[in-house]
């Protein structure tokens, strides 16, 4: 018997006042499995890991992760359960130094005492971050920024990492980094589930993938399936 | 006037102006953190300054035990006020009207309530320390030194506070970005409570140094609050320090002001300096242009 997937979601419905923008939405990540939600600008991709997050209310449907309801847990004690998230446009604390930036994500109490060897495990895998640990972030490029967004969401030392359209606004060249980062995190065994425009951008990554239309889940399967899916050429081409 | 006349009113300036930082730096803490506008700041002045009265004048207490304790008092007061007010309407719908108009209504109501719970005759509290101390010329009574000492200690540890501490990291990346904040584990709720409690705290302590000076009575907080106002524009809505160098720099120009002019210019003078700094540098002095 399969061992049951690492995060579950179950028939969530998300509404903004009471516009609804998502219908009845499920989705699956294994264990150590990087996975990535697909669909146009305003299919609701973001609401997807917002509302996994509590970041937006969810009206219906559950979340589960490691087997325990989290679907009213509210979001600062999110990391405490071993869920981080990369906000969307990095939403770094621009005031505030690359190292202050790093270090508040160990603020939960429950990663608190690991401050240290996090710093450390996080900026060997960013060496460029301690070089520039007094920078203020709001003045380093984007590929930076998004560098030191990943190091913050690290320092919880999540099973799972969030990622709200990482390669948004990013340089080509940028956004093969990031690739490589994403991996990078993979391989110390996080589970990735993120969020993407492009879908052979994203199965650069990934190996399994969701597609949304219009707020409901049309479409799951591994790259080579969703590459040459006839639905994704329909959303994507209208065709 | 002469050169002396001249120092004292810098001086008198700076001293005065470190309790108006006292004021403009709760208003901007509350409204960096939570872009609330706290109309109702002054009523935390002066509840503070009734509280330092009862405990040192009616119940007799010593001004080192009646002062803590009233600043605490404020504390425990400014968070249950956010927790039964503001944190009811907070990120709902129009709420940055909505609490605009709960803090008018809630400075009303407070200075009534303290109508009715201490009358409405003018208080006073007994001079803490007494003696004038001399410096050449200019002569400076011990408790106004002791005034500008007590605010720019307060000033200095809240500056420990918010750059050094674990609450204080929680503060200012509430108030940068609380998405950001709650992601990484900061519960934004209980950090916007504790700031309303630091601000209630901050505008009690400027409360008990003025109130040897200026009486205390149910709408002595109106005019504080007006001063924070013309504070928080000068440095920049919203910035801790930019409410310091207002606060101090506010002092000086009344104090000068008024001896160049006369007293019944006080208030001109400020909000003329308002009224130039928003047609000047609408960010404020020390505020940072929006891009």
């Amino acid at each position: 018997m399969p061992e049951a997937p690492m995060l579950q979601v179950e028939n969530l419905d998300v509404f903004y006042g009471s516009y609804q923008v998502l219908w009845d939405v499920s989705l699956d990540v294994t264990n150590g499995e990087v996975v990535a939600v697909l669909g146009p600008n305003g299919s609701g991709k973001s609401t997807v890991l917002k509302a996994i997050m509590g970041l937006v209310p969810i009206r219906a449907g559950r979340v589960i992760f490691e087997g325990s309801d989290l679907t009213r847990v509210p979001t600062h004690e999110m990391v405490a359960h071993g869920i981080s998230m990369v906000l969307e446009r990095r939403r770094l604390f621009t005031n505030m130094t690359v190292r202050e930036n790093i270090l508040l994500g160990a603020y939960h109490k429950s990663v608190a005492s690991q401050t240290k060897d996090r710093l450390e495990w996080v900026e060997s895998l960013f060496p460029i971050l301690a070089e520039r640990r007094d920078q203020i972030a709001g003045k380093m490029s984007g590929g930076e920024q998004q560098m030191v967004a990943i190091a913050r969401s690290l320092m919880s030392k999540p099973r799972l990492l969030l990622m709200d359209e990482p390669y948004l606004g990013l340089a080509p060249k940028i956004v093969d980094q990031i690739v490589q980062i994403i991996r990078k995190i993979n391989g110390e065994g996080i589970a990735v589930l993120f969020n993407e425009q492009n879908v052979k951008l994203s199965f650069g990554v990934s190996n399994q993938g969701y597609l949304l239309e219009g707020g409901r889940m049309v479409l799951s399967g591994t790259g080579d399936e969703m590459m040459n899916s006839d639905v994704v050429r329909r959303v994507y081409l209208g065709v | 006037m002469t050169i002396y006349l001249f120092i004292e009113q810098i001086i008198n300036g700076l001293i005065i102006g470190s309790t108006y930082a006292l004021i403009g730096s709760g208003i901007a803490l509350i409204y960096g953190t939570m872009r609330v506008l706290n109309l109702a700041h002054g009523e935390f002045y002066m509840l503070g300054g009734y509280f330092v009265f009862y405990l040192a004048v009616t119940m007799g207490l010593a001004p080192w035990i009646a002062i803590p304790t009233a600043v605490f008092g404020a504390f425990l007061l400014g968070m249950a006020i956010q927790r039964t007010t503001i944190h009811f309407l907070f990120g709902r719908e129009g709420w940055m009207f909505s609490t605009i108009a709960a803090t008018l209504g809630l400075s009303i109501f407070l200075q009534n309530a303290a109508l009715l719970l201490f009358g409405e005759q003018f208080q006073t509290v007994p001079y803490y320390v007494s003696g004038v101390v001399e410096l050449g010329q200019v002569r400076i009574p011990a408790q106004r030194i002791l005034i500008f000492a007590v605010s720019m200690a307060t000033i200095g540890v809240m500056t420990y506070v918010l750059k050094y501490t674990r609450l204080g990291w929680a503060i200012r990346a509430t108030s940068q970005d609380r998405d950001a904040a709650a992601v990484v584990g900061i519960p934004a709720e209980r950090i916007y409570m504790i700031t309303f409690g630091i601000a209630a705290a901050l505008g009690a302590i400027a409360a008990a140094m003025l109130a040897p000076i200026y009486s205390i009575n149910p709408w002595s907080g109106l005019p504080i609050l007006l001063k924070g106002f013309v504070v928080v524009i000068l440095g920049g809505l919203g910035s801790f320090p930019g409410a310091i160098a207002g606060g101090l720099i506010l002092g000086v120009v009344e104090a000068v002001g008024v001896q160049v002019t006369s007293s019944e210019w006080r208030d001109v003078i400020s909000f003329g300096l308002m009224i130039a700094v928003i047609w000047w540098r609408p960010w404020g002095l020390f505020g940072q242009k929006p891009s």
